[in-house]
């Protein structure tokens, strides 16, 4: 264990905790956001491996992160709207339909990724490039841990104070938290509770689907059958350890970034204890987080519950 | 304007319709990916259905292979009717598969009638312990079952590769393969008919769920709980030990997938063997509409499209993957269906739309 805590290594562990808490944090903050609109969406690890192969395929085929990053979103769209057709018009059970959506995107994503590659390997490319903030990277100590990241980074930690300001200050924001709280009487003022629903999942699931683009981009090179290894299920679990609350959301998320980094570090740095046990780290602390942290006073009060208009 | 009106029972008509709608929808579905590999769609199918049904010997190993998802799809059944949603199964496969392992290594040289059944047992008791743990954490610290479960697949599935991958349980001398050695004659499950004992054992489950389901007070407060949890509270049943009860079941019945995939099939412990049998067991007993005897019709459709596909992808341009993705879409497509059953539907104009 005392090799990990050598300051370089920490320094180390803590600025990749910071990228991998992103990929957590876009997908949490996507499934928050749903679920205040009362769609408790299990499909969340789904959607993230639709994002992972749309952004390695794009990102193959053209080489642009910013392309990568589109079609990542643009398969989180498309896996919003498979989930909203089920749940929102068809008002089949939201946990079913996500269960479901998970088993179809992990076949779905390895036969589509095996039809791409069958005819020889494609080009491959490079993980992107980092955006040091030019002077606050300087800071010792804290600079290369907040302020050497990727754009994306910077913007998915931005979203924590916007998707606050956006559920608790704007009116779409209220009316998609009225859909998942009272949405009789989002229906009695004439405002549709569908409308709402499928915009916070279609927005959702496409900052999910950027998660796991942001993985392809910054961690990997090369596509996995189900590469994006749990972290979906990470993302559930932050937004239930956070109460539903973005800021404490975010918190969670970091917790789970610094354990997820922890494994790639003790691998490296061949701690005594076997990789596979740290591994573990982030699914056994979820476990306990949720065991410890049982206040459900955010929870939406129609969370999961299909509206049925009279 | 379409209104939803929801029905109390669905009648079989009903339920039929919606059946051939969804394996019709998923069929073309499954045409459209063939497209898009690339593919010879007539070829790829008639290599799929060669390789499940094409002769006596490709049917034998379609039954087998379909031995595990009965297991893993009653695990399911078991579960989803008791309103439990356990997802654990891959997890509790595992374990099933490793305390059986654990056990025919502590009892080396015994006699396969002591053997056998102590491994069966052993297996049992690791899967069921690994759900009941997810029960007691959802009675008793209010976890969803639902993340225990998936948390805990990860966990056990990472606790076989330390055990395997350079750990105490690797085969002596080999490294690039993560498997145990061969396990001794007398633990394998005995063979009838080109079939192991895991075939009888899957349908006397099947036929036990189906009995314990339907006529005792257990099936009772199962289906009660999956009904209507408070008024069965009310009612006096101990929902915690229904509860604990059901997910043991549960993970018992998938613990035996396991096993007969080790001791039945390939005579030594690797991950990739047992890999998906639990997912895989997730749609077949959805697909089984929760119904025991359903569930094992959609297994043994399973088993014959998991035997086929491996046929269908040594023999033409169509990856094997396409199999995980049909039975995706078939699930999604019997998903969408089931509203056929639950809801009348009212088509209508929008007359009573804000009243």
């Amino acid at each position: 264990m005392a090799e990990l805590l050598t300051p370089a290594i920490l320094l180390s562990i803590l600025s990749a905790s910071v990228g991998a808490a992103t990929i957590i944090l876009l997908a949490a903050l996507g499934e928050l956001l749903t679920e205040r609109a009362g769609i408790w969406n299990m499909g969340v690890e789904g959607t993230m491996l639709c994002g992972c192969l749309a952004a390695y395929v794009a990102m193959c085929e053209t080489g642009s992160p910013v392309a990568a990053a589109g079609a990542a979103m643009l398969a989180g769209v498309a896996a919003g709207l498979v989930i909203g057709l089920l749940t929102v018009s068809l008002k089949v059970d939201h946990f079913v339909t996500g269960l479901g959506f998970n088993l179809l995107a992990s076949g779905l994503t390895l036969f589509l990724f095996r039809s791409y590659t069958a005819g020889g390997k494609p080009a491959g490319y490079g993980t992107i490039d980092r955006w040091p903030i030019p002077f606050l990277s300087e800071i010792p100590g804290i600079g290369p841990i907040l302020f050497n990241q990727h754009l994306l980074t910077y913007a998915a930690f931005l979203l924590v104070p916007l998707v606050s300001i956006f559920l608790s200050r704007t009116r779409p924001g209220l009316e998609c938290r009225a859909a998942g709280e009272n949405p009789e009487f989002l229906e009695a003022k004439g405002i549709s509770v569908a409308k709402r629903q499928y915009g916070a999942l279609l927005v959702g699931s496409a900052l999910t689907a950027l998660g796991g683009g942001f993985m392809m981009l910054a961690f990997a090179t090369e596509f996995r059958p189900d590469i994006s290894g749990g972290r979906g299920w990470l993302a559930i679990v932050a937004v239930i350890a956070g109460n539903w609350r973005p800021l404490r959301t975010m918190i969670a998320v970091i917790v789970f970034a610094v354990l997820d980094s922890l494994a790639i570090h003790a691998q490296g740095v061949g701690v005594a204890i076997p990789y596979q046990f740290f591994l573990m780290l982030p699914y056994a602390a979820s476990i306990l987080l949720l065991a410890v942290l049982r206040t459900r006073s955010g929870q939406p009060a129609r969370l999961g519950i299909p509206f049925l208009r009279r | 304007m379409i209104a939803f009106e929801r029905r109390e029972s669905a009648g079989w008509v009903a339920q039929s319709v919606a059946y051939v709608l969804a394996i019709v929808a998923g069929l073309i579905a499954s045409v459209l990916l063939i497209m898009i590999a690339g593919a010879d769609v007539a070829e790829g199918l008639g290599a799929l259905w060669q390789g499940a049904f094409g002769d006596a010997e490709a049917v034998g190993q379609s039954l087998v292979a379909a031995i595990p998802l009965v297991f893993t799809g009653l695990a399911t059944v078991v579960a989803f009717r008791a309103g439990i949603w356990n997802i654990g199964q891959e997890g509790q496969v595992f374990a099933g598969a490793m305390a059986g392992y654990w056990m025919s290594m502590q009892l080396q040289g015994a006699p396969a009638i002591v053997a056998v059944p102590a491994v069966v047992i052993a297996a049992i008791v690791g899967g069921a312990a690994v759900a009941a743990a997810c029960a007691v954490l959802k009675t008793r610290f209010e976890v969803n079952e639902i993340i225990s479960t998936m948390m805990l697949n990860y966990i056990v599935v990472y606790l076989l590769s330390y055990l395997l991958a350079g750990g105490p349980w690797i085969e002596a001398g080999s490294t690039a393969y993560h498997q145990t050695p061969l396990i001794a004659d007398n633990f394998h499950l005995p063979e009838l008919y080109g079939l192991h004992l895991g075939a009888p054992l899957a349908l006397l489950a099947t036929a036990a769920v189906a009995f314990v389901i339907a006529r005792t007070p257990l099936g009772f407060e199962l289906r009660g709980l999956g009904f209507n949890p408070i008024a069965m509270r009310y009612k006096g049943v101990r929902v915690a030990t229904t509860i604990i009860m059901a997910m043991a079941i549960s993970g018992a019945l998938s613990a035996m997938a396991g096993v007969s995939e080790v001791f039945g099939i390939n005579f030594r412990l690797r991950a990739e063997v047992l890999n998906g049998l639990g997912y895989t067991g997730i749609i077949v007993g959805m697909i089984g509409a929760l119904n025991p005897w359903g569930t094992l019709v959609a297994a043994l459709a399973f088993g014959a499209m998991a035997n086929g596909a491996l046929y269908m992808s040594v023999l033409t341009d169509v990856p094997s993957a396409l199999v995980p993705a049909m039975q995706g879409i078939l699930l999604l497509f019997v998903l969408g269906a089931t509203v056929l059953t639950r809801y009348r539907l009212r088509f209508g104009r929008k007359e009573g739309r804000h009243g």
